[in-house]
């Protein structure tokens, strides 16, 4: 009886003109010159390198957050183009295709679902993954320009997630986008609505916003505008970065920094590729069962002359949203995301501290680690207020009020200076002294040499701060709730903005300093505009009419 | 746990949610009700097999039922271009499907088995299923294949099944003037109702009428959003609050106007001085008060008359019925400004017969004493 000899067969098999014509390399061995030529003989393993230092290796070190980011993206790429095959992008197809993909068509719903959740979860990945890289200082040098391209790559899955957003054209699909878009109408110069707009002889019908939109409302034109960035456009542009952001990745080698001096480096197969094939996997189930379990929303078919009350913005810009309470379009549309994107883009050029590279290090970053989580913090909180406390008229809502509950007109808003204050020329005298306290802010952190104490510093300014707020208490100009604003918000920008410059960055080089001191102050504004008009019914406290800019 | 297991268990895992995912799409809701009623129609047919005394036809009728017993289910629908209706509803109610059931005739008495009633009749003839759908008469959401969605008892379908009476109003769509129309009696009725009682005076309808409230013309289109939810909890049906299961159930549009005729009208749109829903103030309603003067059956006439005004349904210039006008009586004298009185909805706000008029417009009129105390 001949015995069947399975390693011989495998070995002819493997040893075949069919088999090494389609797989390099002969049988397996597992020697490390076979881990190497795994990674080296396969063009889609070989986006990593052979060895990466053992801290790359750690779930706790990366949360593996950049890897889940591409499977999501891969998941959005195959769901996309199923679901291309159901839709058509036209105001009287659109909305029934996507019905038809809910009732009618196999594993439609599931399709759709996979689709709207995977693209929710990447736009958070993304944002994690960020915050990782920062944590970890791995932006910096050699590796600015990657980060520059991950804050690029941000940006535009935040704008694929927006541009996905109107395809079902449903109410909120239309409104959200209407919110989204009609910021654009604010650029300064670029929008009609901005400042300096109408001087540039902007108007409805021929400005930034028009061209997005490819009209002067939602409608036909702006579908297949957005339907084509959404599915050509955009997904080329980011495969394009994306392709750059790993290729770089490979170049400057990871960021993880040795567990040792000349620790030895492990071979990527199979320690890391297995790890992110888990990673991976884990995402997929995931997003399966979250799809199983929830069904993407589908309101009502667009109407543009019924307006849902309250209109959102996609979950992601809430924050951006929740800013116009504060601030005028031009400054919380365009302005303060410009400054976010491109103060992200310049942090690496400004933060020259060579520690903390490739590690946590809270001790030895201590103000760049608290600015830069203050400021996910922030953008955090300000969508959860936008998303989960603004009910009806956009009125504050808390959560266990119901949205049926009447609620009483807001106070009439003043502007400090300006006609509806201080007085009709008052900007004569608003416009010098703010400049006067925002350059005092600017510059006295550096141009006070020494570092001076903190704490004395805090405690005399709240103490003043609880002076002032006493003494309108007593004459009755201010209540318990505004002294409580007043002492927390204005204190906080004081201690982030004053104290902490003060004590870290005032021997930095003066352009990097001021870059620094722009990003930090527009960052106070926030704080202090939110004090100003929650607690004090402030509008504006600055306003210029005939530019039509306020502030 | 090892990489090697985690391995295993996540391929696993992404295998079963696979299945569970198709398992879930696979077992839709409509599929049971398609099967069950091909095992309902086999019975019938071996039953009348057994009865037959013609061997042949009793086979033939046995290899009927054996095919019916084995039709693979499917989704089936009405395409209704003209209308722009792609109705599913045959896809449970397979009664109504003119492929499966030729005769549109069965004796199931159950829904969803059940047969169209009536489809000998001249209003089933003049409207066959294949030219006009199913929901350009019965609302609903045509392309849904699950129970819920398809009768609208959800959110964000803003057009649910009409129950009972109502369904007249979709009448109102294309028969123009549907006064003398048969089946379509109810409508009349409300129509006869909404210019007797001087609705008009106020409410104009395209354009016929007065203008110191807002137009009905296209009432039946008014989004929920301008309805403001809310204020559903504020109107009582026949005395009861209306429940909020089923979405669009109970909280719809029918049940909205009836509320205006059943209730006193500044109940159902109370004083808003913050304006909840709105951007500016909203007064106390203005309308008087109906409920002396019509009957529940009126107010549901007056309803379904209303429903069928819709602009945003576009409906073929071919598909529209226009009977001739009723003629005006000639009438002279007091006769006359009678008449006049009627026709321009005066009665709306002075009373019927220029009696008891309403919220202190008609204070020297007779009757007006009482009225008041009577408030």
């Amino acid at each position: 009886m001949p015995t069947l000899d399975l390693e011989k067969i495998k070995k002819e098999i493997i040893d075949s003109q069919l088999w090494r014509s389609v797989f390099r390399g002969g049988v397996w061995k597992d020697t490390p010159r076979d881990r190497a030529g795994h990674i080296i003989g396969n063009v889609w393993l070989h986006l990593h390198p052979v060895k990466v230092r053992p801290r790359a290796l750690e779930w706790l070190y990366t949360w593996g957050m950049g890897g889940i980011s591409f499977a999501l993206y891969l998941i959005l790429t195959l769901t996309g183009v199923a679901l291309m095959f159901y839709y058509r992008p036209t105001i009287g197809l659109a909305y029934r295709d996507i019905k038809d993909l809910e009732f009618a068509v196999t594993l439609g719903m599931f399709l759709r679902n996979a689709h709207r959740w995977a693209a929710q979860a990447m736009v958070v990945a993304v944002i994690a993954h960020m915050v990782r890289v920062f944590l970890t200082g791995a932006y910096k040098k050699p590796r600015e320009f990657n980060w520059g391209i991950g804050v690029l790559l941000l940006t535009l899955t935040l704008f694929l997630s927006f541009t996905g957003y109107l395809l079902p054209w449903d109410q909120l699909a239309i409104w959200a986008v209407t919110v989204g878009t009609n910021m654009a109408g604010a650029t300064p110069v670029l929008g009609n609505e901005g400042p300096l707009g109408s001087l540039m002889g902007m108007r409805i019908n021929n400005d930034v916003r028009f061209t997005l939109l490819g009209g002067t409302m939602v409608g036909e034109n702006t579908l297949l505008r957005f339907y084509v960035m959404h599915c050509v456009a955009v997904p080329l542009v980011v495969g394009i970065l994306l392709i750059l952001h790993f290729w770089r990745i490979r170049k400057d080698s990871f960021s993880a920094a040795p567990y040792v001096a000349n620790e030895e480096k492990v071979d990527v197969w199979p320690h890391l590729v297995k790890r992110e094939y888990i990673a991976a996997a884990a995402t997929v189930i995931f997003i399966m069962i979250w799809s199983i379990l929830q069904d993407a929303p589908l309101e009502a078919i667009a109407n543009p002359n019924v307006t849902t009350n309250p209109s959102k913005a996609p979950w992601y810009f809430v924050g951006l949203q929740e800013l116009l309470v504060y601030f005028d379009p031009w400054i919380a549309g365009v302005v303060m995301p410009g400054l976010i994107v491109v103060g992200l883009i310049a942090i690496p050029y400004i933060d020259t501290n060579p520690k903390g590279v490739g590690y946590y290090a809270w001790k030895e970053r201590p103000f760049a680690n608290t600015m830069f989580m203050l400021g996910v913090v922030m953008w955090f909180a300000l969508i959860y207020i936008g998303y989960a406390l603004r009910g009806p008229n956009y009125a504050w809502y808390w959560p266990w009020e119901s949205w049926f509950l009447n609620k009483p007109a807001p106070p009439p808003t003043w502007s400090v200076f300006g006609p509806k204050g201080v007085g009709a020329y008052s900007m004569l005298i608003g416009i010098p002294l703010l400049g006067a306290v925002g350059a005092a802010w600017m510059l006295l952190p550096k141009l006070i040499q020494k570092e001076l104490d903190g704490k004395k510093l805090m405690g005399g300014f709240l103490g003043l701060l609880a002076l002032f707020a006493a003494v309108g208490m007593a004459m009755g100009r201010m209540n318990a709730t505004q002294a409580g604003f007043l002492l927390f918000l204005v204190g906080a920008s004081f201690y982030y903005g004053f104290v902490l410059p003060q004590r870290h960055i005032r021997t930095l080089d003066w352009p990097r300093y001021l870059v620094t001191m722009v990003l930090v102050t527009s960052t106070m504004s926030i704080l202090l505009k939110m004090c100003a008009s929650l607690a004090f019914d402030i509008k504006y406290v600055l306003t210029i009419p005939a530019l039509s800019m306020n502030f | 746990m090892s990489y090697r297991k985690a391995f295993i268990a996540s391929n696993a895992l992404m295998l079963a949610a696979f299945v569970w995912a198709f398992a879930k799409d696979f077992n839709a809701e409509w599929k049971p009700y398609q099967k069950q009623y091909y095992q309902m129609a086999a019975d019938e047919m071996e039953k009348q097999a057994a009865a037959e005394k013609d061997e042949k036809k009793a086979a033939e009728l046995k290899a009927e039922a054996r095919k019916m017993r084995r039709t693979p289910l499917e989704i089936k629908q009405i395409i209704a271009n003209d209308l722009g209706r792609f109705d599913r509803c045959v896809t449970c109610h397979v009664g109504m499907d003119e492929y499966t059931n030729t005769t549109l005739k069965n004796s199931f008495t159950e829904h969803p088995y059940k047969a169209h009633p009536k489809v000998d009749t001249a209003l089933i003839k003049a409207h066959p299923f294949s030219k006009f759908g199913c929901t350009s008469c019965h609302s609903g959401q045509g392309l849904a294949t699950q129970v819920d969605a398809a009768h609208g008892w959800v959110k964000h379908w803003e057009k649910p099944m009409l129950k009972g009476a109502t369904i007249q109003g979709s009448c109102v769509k294309c028969h123009d003037n549907f006064e003398t129309l048969k089946g379509a009696e109810i409508a009349a009725e409300g129509k006869k109702l909404f210019n007797k009682h001087g609705c008009q005076g106020c409410h104009a309808i395209n354009g016929v009428g007065g203008v110191v409230s807002v137009e009905l013309g296209d009432i039946a289109d008014k989004p929920f959003e301008r309805i403001a939810g809310y204020n559903f909890k504020k109107i009582r049906i026949d005395g009861k609050e209306l429940p909020n299961e089923h979405h669009n159930n109970h909280w719809n549009l029918q049940n909205w106007i009836r509320a205006h005729l059943v209730n006193d009208p500044a109940a159902v749109t109370p004083n808003d001085p913050f304006a909840h829903y709105n951007a500016e103030p909203i007064p106390p309603s203005g309308m008087p008060d109906f409920r002396e003067e019509l009957s529940a059956e009126g107010a549901e006439a007056i309803t379904t008359y209303l429903s069928g005004l819709t602009k945003e349904e576009i409906i073929p210039y071919r598909y529209h019925v226009t009977a001739a006008k009723a003629r005006e009586p000639q009438l002279t004298g007091a006769a006359n400004g009678k008449r006049v009185y009627e026709k321009y909805g005066c009665q709306g706000c002075h009373g019927l017969d220029a009696k008891q008029g309403r919220r202190r417009f008609n204070a020297a009129g007779e009757g007006q004493k009482e009225y008041d105390e009577k408030l």
